[in-house]
């Protein structure tokens, strides 16, 4: 039998009240797979994104990271098992500077854990590798800027940045490239494909070019349920999906 | 200097300060306030472990430093009847380690949120054991409290602690114990996800840090710190009373920090400072002074939400471009009629409250060494007229003031 999946959804189900959001899906996402989930808006691809990431419990279903079961973990717990996410709406530490910022998404991978008896200027290790991680993205020169005040494509930066700094195996980005003019999603997709490289890549998307560009295969939510998981190719060609979403948009992709 | 050593001169400097302010202030009025100051410096910046770093806001702290205190009263009893073995300057650690003790039980279930609901616990339990301080007697001692006397411990280097000097050199040495620990925690990862749970507890949780769990660390190290300041208070006043526990210290030490600024380090510190001096010296000259501490407060947070400290701070800026004495003529031209405004202020609210609340027949005052009477309408009259004559003068200095604000402000050359 080969390796477990990166990600393994069973069935899972969530409910708010009586209104069921995520409906029976079941998807695996292989290791190192760069995977896209697109779908109309309200579709409940971020709720799926939560579900897996801990945020909330499913009402049925399983979610297993590597095999095992997580979907009644805290996001603590599921970070520390190798998955590490980003926000629809930028969510990183405003009144710390940039490079403290990365330095937050270090210290749990680096094994500083909880201590009080480590003086965070004082490690060497710790501060190169996030010297590395600001020229990874780029924002060396932005070492000491407070986060709050970088442009909105910068901390979208920054908070990839914060996601890939502690290593985690499975990379989840929740529209990274939301809001942003045609150079800018450029830029932060070719950063994406920079820092993810031989990581798994599970990316929810509204840009149908950052999409078909980046991902090795799309899934399409429809009213929370997966109405198609293929590549690129045959998830256009499909008529279900052009029926059910995609027609007008991928009309104006082509 | 070498850059190493660059980050400890502010601490050789408040060492140096410590050490030689008894020989220029020896008086024993001095040497209270002093050790007053000491206490509540350490008090506040326990405090603002959890205000400032962690985002808490607690309307219950007095707690940790009160029962911190009252340990160290019984402590010192079981030392004068109960030969126990304890010199007295190793009493703040158990001061500490009781407000610990006290954090952690309480820490488990108020530190689960932020916000209001911390907020609101802390209130409960800040209120719970004010009450418990006039059931629970033979701990907290009812009404008249619990005395000691610190003087009853074996003698270290010959120093029995029975003079105020002596106290204020051990609760100095705590200070900067404390002070440095409380910063040295601030660099540490446990510190560091303080400040990252408080931006954003939600990124935080996605980073590997339970967010309870970091409140938690920061409100026990609170606790320990609380503790410390109420076994020097403790060893300083030799008694304590419900007073020690209840909201209205709990409010105060809120109020010091907000006043020097949460957001800095520094800020509990200066926030004491001025609190401790308005406070002893300002209740000298007059009966009202808690209401000029009201105004100040007010006007702290309508001005400068981020404290006096935050004051001082936005004066870097034109410092490093080399342009402060941009700013030195209209200083100079705003100080006379602010400084003109705050005492036709004070002059109205004193010569109201003399009218309303002197003796019967007491009519005259005296006030900044006029003597006048407070019922004729003139010295309101006139005291008004200045007030708005200040006003009127400061008015026409803004748009100048601004203007130069901006330029000291501005990196490029002159425009």
């Amino acid at each position: 039998m080969s390796a477990p999946a990166a990600i393994e959804l069973e069935g899972l189900s969530k409910s708010f009240g009586r209104v069921e959001i995520i409906r029976d899906v079941t998807l695996a996402i292989a290791k190192g797979e760069r995977h896209a989930i697109i779908g109309p808006n309200g579709a409940g691809k971020s709720t799926l994104f939560n579900l897996i990431t801990g945020k909330y419990h499913p009402t049925d279903g399983r979610v297993r990271l590597n095999g095992e079961a997580v979907d009644q973990l805290k996001p603590y717990e599921i970070n520390r098992r190798g998955l590490s996410r980003s926000f629809q709406i930028t969510n990183i530490f405003p009144r710390m500077s940039v490079f403290e910022n990365i330095r937050c998404g270090l210290l749990w991978a680096m094994e500083y854990k909880y201590s009080f008896w480590h003086l965070v200027d004082r490690q060497p290790d710790l501060t190169r590798r996030t010297e590395e991680i600001l020229s990874e993205i780029n924002m060396s020169d932005k070492r000491d800027t407070l986060a709050g005040v970088l442009t909105y494509a910068e901390q979208r930066a920054l908070e990839i940045g914060i996601t890939i700094a502690g290593g985690a195996d499975i990379i989840m980005l929740d529209e990274p490239t939301a809001g942003m003019s045609a150079s800018e999603t450029e830029y932060i997709v070719g950063l994406i494909r920079k820092v993810t490289e031989s990581k798994t890549l599970v990316v929810v998307e509204h840009d149908m070019g950052v999409v078909f560009d980046l991902a090795d295969r799309i899934s399409v939510l429809v009213y929370g349920e997966i109405i198609a998981s293929d590549t690129p190719e045959n998830v256009r060609a499909s008529a279900a999906v052009q029926e059910a979403y995609l027609g007008t948009a991928l009309e104006e992709e082509a | 200097m070498s850059d190493a050593l660059r980050p400890l001169a502010p601490w050789g400097v408040a060492a140096l300060v410590l050490a030689v302010l008894p020989f220029i202030f020896a008086s024993g009025a001095a040497l209270t306030v002093m050790n007053q100051m000491a206490i509540t410096i350490i008090f506040a910046l326990a405090y603002n472990m959890l205000l400032g770093q962690g985002g808490m806001l607690s309307f219950g702290h007095a707690v940790y430093m009160g029962l911190g205190g009252f340990f160290c009263v019984h402590l010192m009893n079981w030392v004068e009847y109960d030969n126990l073995w304890l010199p007295l300057p190793l009493l703040p650690l158990f001061g500490g380690l009781f407000g610990l003790f006290f954090a952690m039980i309480v820490g488990t279930f108020s530190t689960r949120r932020a916000g209001t609901v911390f907020a609101m616990i802390s209130l409960g339990v800040g209120e719970l054991i004010a009450a418990c301080s006039i059931i629970v007697v033979a701990f907290f001692g009812g009404e008249e409290g619990v005395s000691g006397d610190r003087t009853m411990g074996p003698t270290v280097f010959g120093l029995d602690f029975a003079s105020q000097q002596e106290v204020y050199y051990l609760s100095a040495i705590w200070l900067m114990i404390s002070a440095a620990a409380m910063y040295l925690y601030s660099r540490t990862p446990a510190g560091r996800m303080a400040n990252a749970v408080r931006d954003n507890e939600e990124r935080a949780e996605f980073l590997g840090y339970s967010q309870r769990k970091v409140r938690f660390m920061s409100f026990c190290a609170s606790g320990f710190f609380a503790g410390i300041a109420g076994a020097l208070f403790a060893i300083n006043f030799e008694i304590l009373t419900e007073e020690n526990l209840n909201l209205a210290t709990s409010g105060s030490v809120l109020l010091i920090t907000f006043l020097g600024g949460a957001g800095f380090f520094i800020g509990p510190i200066i926030g004491a400072i001025v609190f401790t001096l308005l406070q002893t010296v300002l209740s000298l000259y007059t009966e009202i002074w808690q209401l000029y501490l009201g105004i100040l407060f007010v006007a702290t947070v309508m001005f400068f939400p981020s404290g006096l400290t935050g004051l001082i701070a936005i004066h870097f800026r034109p410092y490093h471009l080399g342009k402060i004495s941009v700013l030195t003529k209209p200083y100079a031209l705003i100080a006379l009629p602010a400084l003109g405004l705050a005492l036709a202020s004070a002059s109205v609210l004193e010569i109201a409250f003399h009218a309303r609340h002197a003796a019967l027949g007491d009519e005259q005052m005296s006030l900044f060494g006029l003597s006048f009477n407070s019922h004729h309408p003139l010295p309101l009259i006139a005291a008004l007229a200045l007030g708005a004559l200040c006003i009127w003068l400061l008015r026409r200095q803004l748009p100048s003031f601004r203007e130069a604000w901006d330029e000291a402000n501005y990196a490029g050359g002159p425009s």
